[in-house]
């Protein structure tokens, strides 16, 4: 029976092996500040058109969360909805396949 | 991938809204059809739309120094096709334009192009040219969902690249620059990302492997093999 694990074996070696590269690439570069790369494209696209990054104005007014602390809080939201889904369906076919099984 | 507010000018973020509009508008055609033909196929959807919400909305700093977000459409591009998936991704990406200041309003055409169309579309040609293949459905599965995560970035770019062309150079020199920020940062999150939605879709193929014969996403001789003997 142990074949019937290698995807999880592989996805935690994966995600293992991805946080390794991290831990060793950011301790090579230590200034690096990870920016989203969202924030670097914006200040390459300042670069590129010789704006200043301080004269984009938004076309459409845009409410901003007022601190990190509250836009990490509304990510993990996002997320705490995509989890409950997903647990809630799973859930429901394990309960239809346990039910299947006493019938059949 | 997300471009900010105010960061496309006005001609270009109405563009790209008005192709996303019919995009959107057939999804939600499709959506409404597939689940009036077939109630079961909704928890399906909620899973896959379920790892769209999760996936993006994590952060992940990767080795060039900068975070970014996986994507999550490869999943749902497999099971319901492209523009079905561009209708989560609109949800989501109005989410976050609206309470994160992650992208924006006049952009969110435009993010829902490369997210949302672009992503899932190329990672659904790729499922296509896989599917009746012999490649192992696990497998076919990490490679839809790394190109459909990875074409995302090279469309973001291409899209930026299209509105600030370098004055030497033009768009394609514009389009390299773009690259390197967003792509490469991209690719360890792109295998990452492609390992993690195969073994969900093996916990899928596990629980559930009716409803993914009933709407044909693999032949069923795939499905039978691959929930019979898991690798």
């Amino acid at each position: 029976m142990k074949k019937g694990y290698l995807l999880e074996i592989l996805a935690i070696a994966a995600i293992i092996g991805f946080c390794a590269i991290f831990l060793y690439s950011s301790s090579l570069a230590g200034e690096a500040e990870f920016a989203g790369s969202d924030t670097v494209g914006s200040e390459r696209v300042s670069e590129l058109s010789g704006i200043p990054l301080e004269e984009f104005h938004p076309i459409i007014p845009q409410w901003e969360p007022p601190s990190g602390e509250v836009e990490s809080g509304l990510f993990a939201l996002q997320a705490a909805v995509g989890g409950i889904i997903v647990g809630w369906v799973f859930g429901y076919w394990k309960g239809q396949a346990k039910v299947k099984n006493h019938e059949g | 991938m997300h471009i900010m507010e105010g960061f496309l000018p006005l001609p270009w973020a109405a563009f790209w809204w008005a192709v996303a509009l019919p995009c959107l508008g057939f999804g939600i055609y499709q959506l409404k059809r597939i689940l009036s033909a077939d109630r079961e196929a909704l928890p399906l959807l909620g899973v896959t739309g379920g790892f769209i919400f999760i996936l993006s909305s994590l952060k992940l700093p990767s080795v060039t120094g900068s975070c970014s977000h996986p994507t999550g459409t490869g999943l749902s591009a497999i099971c319901f096709g492209p523009f079905i998936t561009s209708v989560i991704c609109a949800i989501v990406l109005l989410f976050q334009s609206l309470f994160l200041a992650h992208g924006g309003l006049s952009t969110l055409g435009a993010n829902i192009i490369s997210m949302g169309v672009a992503g899932p579309v190329a990672g659904w040609v790729v499922y296509r040219i896989l599917r009746d293949t012999r490649v192992h459905v696990y497998l076919t599965v990490f490679c839809v969902c790394a190109i459909a995560d990875l074409v995302t970035y090279v469309v973001t770019s291409f899209e930026l690249a299209l509105a600030y062309p370098a004055a030497v150079g033009g768009v394609a020199s514009s389009f390299v620059s773009f690259l390197g920020i967003f792509a490469i940062t991209q690719v360890p999150l792109a295998i990452v990302e492609g390992i993690v939605l195969a073994l969900v879709f093996k916990y899928i193929v596990t629980l559930k492997p009716e409803i993914l014969i009933r709407l044909r996403v693999f032949p069923e001789e795939k499905i039978r093999a691959a929930a019979g003997d898991a690798p």
